[in-house]
């Protein structure tokens, strides 16, 4: 191996990040960041909204009109779900950018090329992550759906209150991936024309023919960008634990809740396991036996 | 006779083939506390989420105030907002801290504003002696504690009838006394209660009525004294028997 390239390379770069540096380097990983975090945001909207309307449960007492209804968006979720997730987004983004005007005869085109980069990477991203809020969804206790039917709470707030923030911090490191594969991957882009980083390399690599230093601060930069977004995105999680610590009561009048309860103006708890306690407990329960209701 | 909430007429539940529930007929009037028992796999769990709407009935008619909520098209969730539910594995919301239990129903269902529905939750955890913890979440709790914030949020939606399925078999035997306590105030204070139990003691002190569940039907039912004291079918002796030392 020829150690003398690495002062070489090293000097390369500083004369490509002097030149171009700030104008296409640095701006480009902008755009990349801020078309990841949108589309991943939208992403996950589109996710947490096919998750919901997956779930929705149904019964064949239900009527007729409601589960044909249910059943046709079970379809089209499936059918945007496996499309969408099956097929490399370099072409998804092909077919709309190109395919949407062939087909209306250039009524429908996209002037921005902002919106139709959103748009791809945001469907994309919610076909993957729809799934993974179905996981979560399934992944937390039937329970808390019971808990939650039981005081009369529909499947629709039922989720919001109480499945989604649960499964919501389950996926978390599902979204993380999700988010890092958007950093990476919106480099397809190109495609369509979109300058972000990867943009950025091949103009500079294309003008000044430094190919390998060029990728070397690609892949640097690319690096950087996802150590950085995996390092907040375990703060978000440990954000979302809460504190571990959790300051006790040290009063604890609980465990003889029915002496404290009957006597407030005794002031001091008893314990359940007394003679006292049982007495009153028996003498209690003797009266009401006595008043119970007799026959029916 | 009181004013009748709840009858539960020839109400059948069958998973597949196998049938679970069969011909179930009963009354439950307001202020009674009614205890069902049998033995595990009788049908005693199913016939109280049956009635709670959360598994639907295959035949039979459960009528709450005289309007057969097992009909298609009944809005379930608005009838189960008058039937409280405590369930043996508590089910918190796990997202919530206890106070959020407690309010979020009121809030989301019967549309109370913050501040009456903090009153109310308040008010109800401190009856069930919860009022210091009101900032804790469910995993730092006690089983104890959480089936009392479990109680405390049934009660939180001012329900008619209050529905407890086998509420204290998940806990350890030091924590069933404050629970059947909780309990028993509410009996007492003239709670409408629905309560399945292997606690026989709860049934036969605090019960005004008890269900003896065999097999899918009920093999025999009357006041606690009656069936407790002087079982007419060989099924409920037999039952009985295993309790012998209650």
């Amino acid at each position: 191996m020829d150690w003398s390239k690495f002062p070489q390379l090293a000097a390369d770069i500083a004369a490509l990040w002097a030149k171009y540096g700030f104008v296409n380097y640095f701006c480009g990983m902008g755009r990349t960041l801020v078309l990841a975090i949108i589309a991943t945001v939208i992403g996950c909207v589109i996710g947490l909204a096919c998750g919901i309307l997956q779930t929705v449960p149904h019964a064949r007492t239900d009527h007729p009109a409601k589960r044909f209804f249910l059943g046709l968006i079970r379809v089209i979720l499936r059918v945007y779900i496996e499309v969408f997730r099956g097929t490399p987004m370099i072409l998804q983004a092909v077919f709309i950018y190109y395919g949407l005007p062939y087909f209306t005869n250039n009524t429908v085109r996209f002037d921005n090329i902002w919106t139709v980069s959103i748009l791809v990477v945001s469907i994309n991203t919610g076909a993957y992550m729809a799934e993974s809020v179905r996981g979560g969804i399934l992944s937390v206790d039937p329970g808390q759906t019971e808990g939650a039917k039981a005081i009369g709470m529909t499947h629709f707030q039922t989720m919001i209150s109480v499945i989604l923030p649960q499964a919501l911090r389950n996926i978390m490191p599902q979204i993380g991936n999700n988010f890092i594969i958007n950093i990476k991957d919106t480099s397809v882009m190109f495609i369509i024309g979109f300058t972000d980083f990867f943009a950025a390399h091949k103009a500079v690599a294309g003008a000044t023919f430094t190919y390998f230093p060029s990728a070397t601060i690609e892949m640097a930069g690319y690096l950087t960008m996802t150590l950085i977004a995996s390092f907040i995105l375990r703060l978000v999680e440990k954000l979302m634990d809460g504190s571990d610590s959790y300051e006790l009561v040290q009063s604890d009048a609980l465990t003889m809740t029915a002496g404290t309860y009957k006597n407030p103006a005794k002031g001091s708890n008893f314990d359940e396991h007394s003679k006292e306690y049982r007495d009153n407990l028996e003498q209690s329960l003797e009266d009401r036996n006595f008043n119970a209701r007799g026959d029916r | 006779m009181g004013e009748r909430i709840l009858e539960i007429r020839h109400l059948g539940k069958a998973f597949g083939s196998h049938e679970v529930l069969r011909d179930i007929d009963f009354t439950v009037e307001k202020g009674d506390v009614t205890s069902i028992i049998g033995a595990s796999g009788s049908g005693k769990s199913t016939l109280l989420r049956c009635i709670n709407l959360l598994e639907t009935p295959t035949s039979g008619e459960i009528l709450y105030h005289g309007k057969n909520v097992a009909d298609r098209g009944v809005n379930a969730a608005a009838y189960r907002s008058h039937v409280g539910m405590v369930f043996q594995s508590f089910n918190l919301f796990n997202n919530m801290t206890v106070l959020k239990n407690c309010m979020v129903g009121q809030i989301k269902v019967l549309k109370k504003s913050q501040e009456e529905a903090r009153a109310a939750a308040l008010k109800y955890l401190d009856r069930v002696g919860m009022g210091p913890y009101i900032n804790a979440r469910p995993r730092q709790l006690s089983g104890g504690q959480k089936q009392r914030v479990a109680i405390a949020r049934a009660l939180a939606m001012n329900p008619e009838v209050l529905l407890f399925d086998e509420p204290t078999s998940a806990l350890d035997p030091e924590m069933v006394g404050e629970v059947l306590a909780v309990m028993q105030i509410l009996a007492q204070e003239g709670m409408t209660m629905l309560v399945v139990t292997h606690e026989m003691a709860f049934a036969r002190d605090v019960s005004s009525h008890v269900v003896y569940m065999n097999q899918g039907i009920i093999c025999e039912e009357g006041t606690a004294g009656e069936l407790f004291g002087n079982p007419q079918r060989q099924e409920t002796r037999d039952f009985l028997s295993r309790f012998r030392s209650v």
